[in-house]
């Protein structure tokens, strides 16, 4: 597969919406006059809490979107301002070309609380995760590509640019809204008052350094190739070039004191851009206002600025629109590609005569940019992000063209190693002697479960797992069998080369209900410091970075339950890129007392045993599935054992209320499309199929009319979900990793198969003779991934 | 350990091991919580104070960190406070 590794990105539309103002024009002129948003919370319930500051938005406006999450009504607000702004006409546009990637830390958390204090309303279900978000974007504007959410917490508004351009320069879309969002909630607002890391006065960055103050707001991106920028005709602001992202193994919310992980992003970002530090004269910093934030910033710009660029001038707009979390990252982004295209840079607000003083020791040469704005030439600027989870992001704008580093890697890409967590027991063999021997999950709901021996297994010690929730836990085990059957071994002086895709459907959703449940019941200030980490969807892949050392790219994928197969396409990127040489892919969901309740009350949930394709129900479950990718020369070099080679991938997405799936076959279909077209085969050679199917109706019927219309009746579909039910994100990845084990022999020459006639049909099929198989995902909203993969 | 101190170091110990996620049978009075003893941090230190104000009203903010050793250097200064 030949990619167009080199097309050029470009900015076409923004939009913006934050305390200071609700579009891009507002937010950016009031910017400029240090317009400070912050004042006495509102929205959250503040009292006898040791701080009560927040800067939220004030915008009547959001009430015409009905029916969705206040953090959607944001980013739809945004995304309306950008998409107008590009003068994007859809009839124009091959819409499976067009894609939406948001970012957010909370999703929907405000509607978990409506939930839970407000008579557990059925239509707050499909509200409460960070899934929907992207979604709504996807259907008011028409985009039927890559349709995904970053849940990397407060970087994750940088990576979805940064994810986004990728895809632009691997061919694989022409454009995307890109951003992020977050509402002001309860959740964030006790958790970090809980860590004490709530600001008494507004916050102050670089300055007094005493604690953030919580915002909200989104921010929204156009970005395209410029080819098909130009061929539209659109209006250009600026250039995307390289992005650095990184992650700290160090600490679930504090920063590398040695600030390395931000460095390592930082200079990437430079490098692949072809720039040097000189060349940066504007950065967007995080700029939160924490002291560990503050000292470890402080440090990375000294590090690399100092001695080689005397004129950079730095600011952080979080001084005047609070810490927006999820949108900070897209928010400042805007607010970086302002300052570019107009040669202005806004201040850094909230110095008094003697705070001044004591900066110019901080500072040195770089301008922190106190109080006021100043008129600057720009031709390059830089915009940060850090986050809980030790989470990095540095990402470039730039006037010119640039010369972003070709990265083009041809090398096959291959599944070397795996790790299985599910309610049939734990580890790749027991899954193998499970299945061959036919055995399934009794009931309609199913607990997958981490045990000391797991832990000790891996040698993960009590002082680590305990501050773990079961998502984390099963995350960390399926990750550590992974690297340990591919044998990888992460040494320090390459830590950077191995990074990790997580994909979820739910994430933490067990563990934000109840901290939301607890604080309801017994106040904002009872928020658990402890518990507070776990609530960023981030979390897991964090953890799994701190105890494997894997300091390179780390994401957290969240659109339905095909995340966990999106996972493994954003994983093979990276490799293709060059940006690593391992990556990990995963899916990972829990069950729960919580998780139960939900899907029982949204009507999901078989009444007793599901039966696949018959029309029951499905049968909850939960786990976590690893696979381990790698290029054919590091595969080679260490002589690994190849399970399968991944050949091609597709994403799409087809418009529907989120929540539903009816009627999105053509959704499907495109995927599979892609996908063949990507591993230039055809659908004919294809000898099987690793369906998503669930016993849910409206699911199953879409693979049936599906695979009817594309193969003939003889065709196996083979489906996980059978054994270990339906684990959503982790059932996703468990396809793949149960099409590349049928591929290497592993699971011998015959699996229970579905054959789609007239009826559905049970019966075996000889898996011997297999050369290309299809493994397909889906998710409640019309979101579809289908992989190909080949015997290797 | 007079019966007063039992009893809230008996409260301390399993407050620190619920909300801590620490099993009971590895935590004792006596061994040091942070360090190489449970390997507790500072986002753990803010929780047992959150619990030490809630259970018995006393505020450890800022105490110097010898009283959080272990239960019972915790268990002294919270019953000195009581």
């Amino acid at each position: 597969m030949n990619k167009n590794i080199n097309t050029r990105c470009v900015v076409t539309g923004l939009g913006m919406i934050n305390a200071i103002g609700n579009s891009v024009d507002e937010c950016w002129n009031n910017a400029l006059i240090g317009k400070e948003g912050i004042d006495v919370v509102k929205s959250v319930n503040a009292d006898d809490c040791y701080a009560n500051l927040g800067a939220e938005v004030d915008c009547a406006e959001l009430d015409k979107y009905e029916g969705v999450d206040r953090a959607s009504k944001l980013c739809l607000k945004a995304s309306d301002e950008a998409f107008k702004d590009a003068g994007i006409d859809m009839a124009n546009e091959d819409a499976t070309r067009f894609g939406v990637i948001m970012g957010s830390c909370v999703g929907g958390v405000v509607s978990i609380e409506n939930y839970v204090v407000g008579g557990e309303k059925t239509e707050d279900i499909r509200k409460m995760t960070i899934s929907p978000i992207a979604n709504h974007v996807a259907n008011r504007v028409g985009a039927g590509g890559v349709i995904s959410n970053v849940g990397n917490a407060c970087a994750a508004g940088s990576i979805s640019v940064a994810y986004a351009c990728e895809l632009i320069r691997a061919g694989v879309a022409d454009m995307f809204i890109v951003g992020g969002a977050d509402a002001f909630a309860a959740v964030p607002f006790a958790g970090f008052h809980a860590l004490h890391a709530l600001s008494e006065g507004p916050c102050s960055p670089f300055n007094h350094s005493n604690g953030i103050t919580l915002g909200e707001g989104a921010g929204a991106i156009v970005v395209e190739s410029y080819e098909h920028a130009k061929k539209r005709n659109a209006k250009i602001y600026c250039d995307v070039l390289a992005a650095g992202v990184s992650s700290d193994a160090h600490h679930i919310t504090a920063p590398r004191p040695d600030g390395i992980g931000q460095m390592y992003a930082i200079r990437t970002a430079i490098a692949n851009s072809g720039l040097k530090p000189e060349n940066i004269g504007y950065v967007n910093a995080h700029g939160t206002g924490t002291a560990k934030n503050d000292e470890a910033e402080f440090l990375s710009l000294h590090a690399i600025f100092d001695d080689v660029n005397d004129n950079l001038s730095v600011s952080s707009t979080k001084a005047m629109v609070g810490h927006c979390l999820g949108a900070a990252g897209a928010i400042e982004a805007v607010y970086a590609i302002k300052a570019l295209t107009t040669d202005i840079i806004p201040p850094t607000i909230g110095y008094t005569d003697e705070d001044l003083e004591m900066l110019k020791e901080k500072a040195g040469k770089i301008d922190f940019m106190p109080n006021v704005k100043k008129e600057k030439k720009l031709d390059y600027v830089m915009s940060n992000s850090f986050a809980f989870g030790g989470s990095n992001a540095s990402i470039i704008f730039s006037k010119g063209e640039g010369s972003v580093a070709e990265t083009a890697n041809d090398e096959p890409i291959y599944i070397t190693g795996m790790g299985i967590v599910s309610p049939l027991g734990n580890g790749v063999s027991n899954y193998i002697e499970k299945v061959k021997a036919g055995e399934t999950i009794e009931g309609n709901s199913a607990f997958a479960e981490t045990t000391k021996e797991d832990y000790d297994k891996y040698d993960v010690k009590m002082a680590f797992y305990r501050k773990l929730d079961k998502l984390s836990l099963m995350q960390v085990v399926s990750g550590l069998e992974a690297l340990e059957s591919a044998g990888v071994e992460i040494s320090d002086d390459k830590a950077e080369d191995f990074g990790m895709i997580i994909g979820t459907d739910d994430g933490p959703l067990t563990t934000v209900y109840k901290f939301q449940e607890n604080i309801s019941t017994n106040g904002t200030k009872s928020g658990s410091a402890f518990n507070f980490p776990n609530t960023v969807y981030n979390a897991a892949g964090g953890y799994l970075s701190i105890k494997t050392n894997m300091r390179g790219v780390n994401v957290t994928v969240t659109n339905g339950a095909q995340s966990g197969m999106s996972s493994l396409c954003y994983a093979y990127n990276e490799i293709r890129q060059n940006h690593a040489k391992v990556m990990l892919a995963t899916g990972t969901d829990e069950n729960s007392e919580v998780m139960e309740k939900l899907y029982k009350q949204l009507g999901a949930v078989a009444d007793s045993k599901a039966v696949l394709y018959g029309n029951t129900g499905m049968a909850m479950s939960d786990g976590s599935t690893t696979v381990v990718l790698e290029s054919a020369e590091s595969a080679n070099a260490r002589n690994a054992k190849k399970y399968a080679q991944v050949c091609g991938y597709g994403m799409t997405h087809a418009i529907t209320e989120y929540g539903e799936v009816k009627g999105t076959e053509k959704g499907l279909e495109d995927a599979i499309a892609i996908a063949l077209k990507d591993a230039g085969i055809s659908a004919s050679d294809i000898d099987a199929v690793y369906g998503f199917g669930n016993g849910e109706t409206d699911v199953d019927n879409i693979e049936k009319n599906v695979y009817g219309k594309l193969f003939d009746s003889k065709m196996p579909v083979h489906n996980v979900k059978a054994y270990v039910g339906d684990s959503r994100s982790a059932a996703a990845a468990l396809s793949i990793a149960t099409a590349a084990l049928t591929l290497s022999g592993e699971l011998g020459n015959e699996q229970k198969a579905y054959f789609f006639g007239d009826t559905v049909t049970e019966g075996k099929a000889d898996t011997a003779s297999y050369n290309y198989v299809l493994a397909t995902a889906g998710s409640e909203g019309g979101s579809y991934c289908a992989v190909v993969l080949k015997k290797a | 350990m007079n019966e007063k101190e039992l009893e809230v170091a008996a409260k301390i110990k399993s407050m620190v091991s619920e909300n801590l996620n620490i099993p009971e049978e590895e935590l004792d009075y006596e061994i040091p919580l942070f360090g190489d003893g449970i390997g507790l941090d500072s986002v753990d230190s803010l929780e047992i104070i959150a619990c030490i104000d809630n259970e018995f009203g006393v505020v450890m903010t800022g105490v110097p960190k010898e009283h959080f050793y272990n239960v019972t250097s915790l268990t002294k200064y919270v019953v000195e406070h009581m």
